[in-house]
């Protein structure tokens, strides 16, 4: 307590409204924060520097644990990767499945966030809702890939197993199910309930200009009305044959970031439909050996996470290892604002807040 | 009443002072046994009905249907170990037991379903209710305080501020209700609505009542000193075991207690044709209750400048305009 008044309150990293061991360090004065301050790296594992023990083809259980809310768009991600530095042409069928399961990943990773953000706030029913309508997806990637958190499916040149029979079918069944309860129960528990819409509109408002400051992407980027998605500017797997929106809010608060995942879900629901019509047929996995030799060169893929645009920079060096692997993780941007955004609100909306930039410490921390 | 049903029982054996506290004795004792059970039932109903809004079982394994559960849940706190460090130690010890005994004090009041079934009758029950509920505050600064710890003592400024700006409207509210029976007391006032029930003629009233007794009991959505979320648990972090028992029993006391008078202020108590008093009341209360626990599980938590601000701009002057209309209906 250095000045007449303040209280220094230490969140973190272990509290339960924190996500994950994120340490907030504040300066408040009678009910509002004067200062803030974020300290990260309490789960560092040194993710970048086990790359280079490792083979290619070994990696993908670590890229499972950098997102692992969306552990299936992180494998997607390295194996563009590796997949481009080796320069290995992916069949047509397995573009189609991996857009189909990132798309499936966003959804329940944007379900979590939807669940947690409402936690935050207060509301634990919404939190078991959400939970439940994630795990009928679930079990689809049960089924398809045997693994939940860290299903562990793609694999450099295609994926491990090829869909069961049937389980298109299924798909299309439970998305409805979803759709149907984001629509109505979503809408009546969250953006149309009183107390919600008074805790969040107007709360934590990020500018334009304090996105490109800080270099913020995705959905925090989206919801301040800047439109970039990389699934539309520069489409990779199958998202330029299918017909989707962006969508986009002005805000900038709170609101407008649970909005935009509200309706993201919604768009993916639209891409995997379409995406399962025009599912060709075919092999599943490019004939690649398991231990990959890639000639000396510098290679950089970033694609559309559910948390923002993750990139990963593969440096080769003709050995079957990396040379260096660096990741570029959205919410390591995000959370830098946070400084900004804290200042001057009060204690209870300091979590909402910190819920609505969607922290997974795995990705921050790596 | 009770009360004196067993004094003029024990005073026909035994000689008159002794007798008295004989009586005393044994009230105590049955009413220990009787109200002990509500909260524990009430807190299986609250575990069930939640469950079952969420999709979930709820207790299954301990007696029927998990009926047992709670006895579990209080027996394995009254075995836990004593953690807190440097507290203040009667401040810290003290309202646990102050609120638990405030709480059950007000059971002894309440009449329990028929005008004989009270234990202790006293002519101005409602008014020595509402301050064994308006005590609160005072109590949980002071759980705040000697627990020696920012959140709690946040926790502990929340709920006075809170208390205190939704108390004035409920004994507003009271006393509208009581403006139009003429007077304090439960039982007269039930007896009252023979003709009409309260609910005819003052239904902003009953809203009013059931949010400012929500807000007063710190029931979801109300809950912000506690604010789980953000406070970690508010006035009540540092506690565990049975001093936490004793706070989470005192908070259904509180919710029955609240479900009840609703019942008996605006739903004519016991009164009902056909079905004998008591199923009547134990019928209403059970509705009441429901609706009380519901908005907990479908309803997220104001800030806290948002509820005191609700607080002062609407409910009080709500309940006062309420006060004047019924006093000139009454006048009339």
């Amino acid at each position: 307590m250095e000045k007449e008044g303040i209280i220094r309150l230490n969140i973190g990293p272990v509290h339960p409204a924190m996500h994950g061991v994120l340490k907030l360090i504040l300066d408040i004065k009678a009910d509002t924060v004067v200062k803030a301050q974020t300290e990260i790296g309490f789960l560092h594992r040194a993710s970048e520097k086990i790359a280079e023990a490792r083979y290619f083809s070994n990696y993908y259980p670590i890229m499972d644990k950098l997102d692992y809310v969306s552990a299936l768009n992180m494998e997607i991600l390295y194996a563009s990767a590796v997949e481009k530095a080796a320069g290995i042409e992916i069949p047509p069928r397995v573009v189609y499945l991996r857009t189909i399961m990132a798309e499936i990943q966003r959804i329940m990773s944007h379900l979590v966030f939807i669940g947690s953000f409402g936690e935050d706030i207060g509301n634990v029913t919404g939190f078991i809702w959400t939970l439940r309508e994630r795990e009928l997806l679930m079990d689809i990637v049960e089924k398809i890939s045997g693994g939940r958190l860290a299903p562990m499916y793609i694999c450099n040149g295609g994926m491990f197993y090829d869909f069961p029979e049937g389980i298109e079918n299924e798909i299309l069944e439970k998305l409805s199910k979803i759709e149907e309860k984001v629509k109505n129960e979503y809408a009546a528990m969250f953006t149309k309930n009183q107390i919600f819409i008074s805790r969040t509109k107007g709360i934590g408002i990020a500018t334009k200009d304090m996105i490109k400051k800080y270099g913020i992407t995705g959905p925090i980027a989206r919801a301040s009305g800047i439109k970039r998605d990389l699934r539309k500017i520069s489409p990779y797997l199958a998202y330029d044959k299918v017909d989707f929106e962006v969508p986009v809010e002005n805000d900038g608060d709170t609101y407008s970031r649970f909005m935009i995942r509200i309706r993201e879900i919604l768009e993916s629901i639209k891409i995997i439909r379409q995406c399962i019509k025009d599912l060709p047929k075919g092999i599943y996995k490019a004939p690649v050996p398991w231990i990959l030799r890639i000639p000396k060169k510098e290679t950089f893929v970033k694609q559309e996470s559910p948390r923002g645009e993750m990139g990963v920079f593969l440096v080769t060096d003709g050995g079957d290892k990396p040379y260096r692997l660096k990741l570029r993780s959205p919410t390591f941007f995000a959370i830098r604002s946070l400084e900004e955004l804290l200042v001057n609100v009060h204690v209870a909306d300091v979590f909402v807040i910190v819920a609505s930039i969607d922290p997974v410490m795995g990705e921050v921390d790596r | 009443m009770i009360f004196d049903y067993v004094y003029s029982v024990v005073s026909r054996f035994i000689f008159s002072p002794l007798s008295y506290i004989i009586s005393f004795v044994i009230v105590a004792i049955l009413a220990i046994a009787v109200t002990a059970l509500i909260p524990i039932f009430i807190g299986w109903v609250d575990r069930k009905y939640s469950a079952r809004i969420q999709s979930r079982y709820g207790p299954v394994y301990v007696g029927p249907f998990g009926l047992l559960q709670n006895f579990a849940d209080l027996t394995k706190m009254l075995g836990k170990r004593f953690i807190s460090t440097n507290v203040d130690w009667l401040s810290f010890n003290f309202t646990p037991i102050a609120i638990a005994t405030a709480s059950f004090a007000m059971l002894l009041i309440v009449p329990l379903g028929s005008p004989s079934l009270e234990f202790i009758s006293i002519p101005y029950s409602l008014l020595f209710v509402y301050t064994l509920l308006a005590i609160s505050p005072l109590l949980l600064l002071v759980a705040g305080w000697g627990e020696n710890n920012k959140y709690s003592l946040i926790g502990g400024f929340r709920s006075a501020a809170q208390i205190i700006s939704y108390e004035l409207a409920l004994i507003i509210v009271i006393s509208s209700v009581a403006l139009l029976s003429g007077g304090y007391n439960i039982t007269a006032i039930v007896q009252n609505q023979t003709s009409v029930w309260y609910i005819a003629y003052l239904p902003v009233t009953l809203v009013i009542f059931i949010i400012a007794g929500l807000a007063i009991i710190e029931r979801e959505p109300f809950d912000v000193p506690e604010a789980s979320q953000e406070l970690q648990a508010g006035w009540e972090v540092e506690y565990s075991g049975i001093r936490y028992g004793l706070f989470l029993v005192g908070d259904y006391v509180r919710v029955t207690v609240i479900a009840m008078l609703v019942t008996y202020l605006f739903l004519g108590g016991w009164l009902g044709p056909f079905l004998p008093g008591i199923i009547w009341f134990i019928i209403k209360t059970a509705v009441v209750l429901m609706i009380i626990l519901t908005p907990r599980w479908i309803l997220g938590r104001p800030r806290i400048d948002q509820l005191i601000k609700f607080g002062w701009n609407w409910l009080l002057p709500l309940a006062v305009i309420n006060l004047i209309l019924v006093e000139v209906f009454v006048v009339l």
